[in-house]
């Protein structure tokens, strides 16, 4: 898919250079073009394993943005775990309720854990597009 | 020796024993505030022996009452006063319990968040998800948590005091700003066995009475916290005492004796 892309830049390149307009614009298009994408990834916990259930906690690991103070919310980023998935994000783990230790009185670790990615490239310093 | 009263009701006991803190907005006079060194690590030791701090802060009768009502006439005061300094901007900390959280039902260790000064939202407040007390987990292995639905940072005036069952998840909430910020860490201790010797109205033991959940709860976990909720509420009353829920809090300071104190 990326290898298309690069053919029809350097196509609409080429014509480019004949009308003499190929400028800096398009090499940054190329840039992003080649760039490694890079993996965001969201952890969100559920109310019950089903993935229309509401979100109780979460939390973004974004190696692409500065670790700068940011204030705490109260405001999900999705209602549910499939309105992140209706966004683009992918679920690389499940919670697994086996491995919770059945108790009468004592909670322990915080709810339903999924674990989500997105994979995007960034060039130039700047973000994809993102939600979440 | 000094008496503290107890100050809180049934009905204030069962909410601590929910919620897991009492917060007390402002108690602490301004002139006793002011008096409280910026140092970091530990107050000094003549400071924390001095008539002001003692009285005007460790047996202030509101902070005291509260401690005095969930640990009983026995209890032992703060001597070490831990203090949490931050002046640059920073990320925060990450989600954790101090120490080793105590698998008990009883409450046997009360920690203080005391603030000398007033705490704004981009301050670094201290934020504290209620009921999280119950959860006994590796402090680590929450630590890649972030936000809460129910979390509360504490956006507090000067001279507020947090009263804690040991074990809270709390964290140092994000600072935007470099206002020095302290927080103050105080521990009081119960030595003596649970009874219902706080503010009554009768002698006759009431049921606990089901708290609100918890926005963060499970239905299931909801059960759970009640059900852990009424087997302290009946060891505070001294309905129940089988050795396996009463193992005593870890005193990882040592504390001071009420008795030892001054009039």
């Amino acid at each position: 898919m990326m290898r298309e892309a690069i053919r029809g830049w350097i196509e609409a390149s080429r014509e480019k250079l004949g009308t003499g307009t190929l400028g800096e614009g398009d090499l940054q298009r190329l840039e992003t073009l080649v760039a490694e994408p890079t993996q965001r990834i969201l952890y969100l916990y559920s109310r019950s394993t089903n993935m229309r259930a509401r979100i109780i906690g979460w939390v973004l690991y974004d190696p692409t943005c500065p670790d700068e103070p940011k204030l705490p919310s109260q405001d999900s980023p999705y209602p549910s775990v499939i309105d992140a998935v209706r966004d683009g994000w992918r679920i690389v783990q499940f919670p697994i309720p086996e491995l919770r230790e059945f108790s009468e009185v004592d909670n322990r670790y915080l709810g339903y854990e999924f674990v989500l990615e997105k994979c995007e490239t960034v060039a130039n310093g700047q973000n994809g597009e993102k939600n979440g | 020796m000094v008496e503290v009263k107890p100050t809180l009701t049934d009905d204030q006991i069962m909410r601590f024993i929910s919620e897991g803190f009492v917060l007390l907005e402002g108690v602490i006079p301004d002139e006793i505030n002011r008096l409280i060194p910026k140092v970091e690590a530990q107050l000094p030791r003549e400071f924390r022996d001095s008539r002001e701090f003692v009285h005007g802060m460790l047996l202030h009768p509101e902070v005291a009452g509260v401690a005095r009502s969930l640990l009983g006439p026995d209890m032992l005061i703060p001597d070490a006063a831990d203090v949490a300094l931050s002046k640059e901007p920073h990320t925060g900390q990450t989600w954790h319990t101090d120490g080793l959280p105590e698998e008990s039902y009883g409450i046997h260790h009360l920690q203080c968040f005391y603030y000398p000064e007033a705490v704004g939202p981009e301050d670094g407040p201290t934020v504290l998800l209620p009921g999280s007390h119950f959860r006994l987990v590796d402090r680590e292995a929450i630590a890649h948590y972030g936000d809460i639905v129910g979390q509360i940072p504490l956006v507090v005036p000067a001279g507020t005091v947090a009263i804690t069952q040991y074990g809270l998840w709390h964290r140092a909430g994000p600072k935007l700003n470099a206002k020095p910020r302290q927080m103050i860490k105080l521990s009081y201790f119960r030595t003596g066995p649970p009874q219902r010797d706080w503010v009554i109205d009768s002698e006759e033991i009431p049921e606990f009475a089901k708290q609100a959940t918890h926005p963060y709860t499970s239905e299931i976990e909801g059960y759970r916290d009640t059900a852990r909720c009424r087997h302290t509420w009946d060891w505070l009353c001294g309905l129940e005492r089988s050795s396996d829920i009463s193992r005593s809090g870890k005193m990882f300071h040592p504390p001071r004796q009420l008795q030892m104190v001054d009039g």
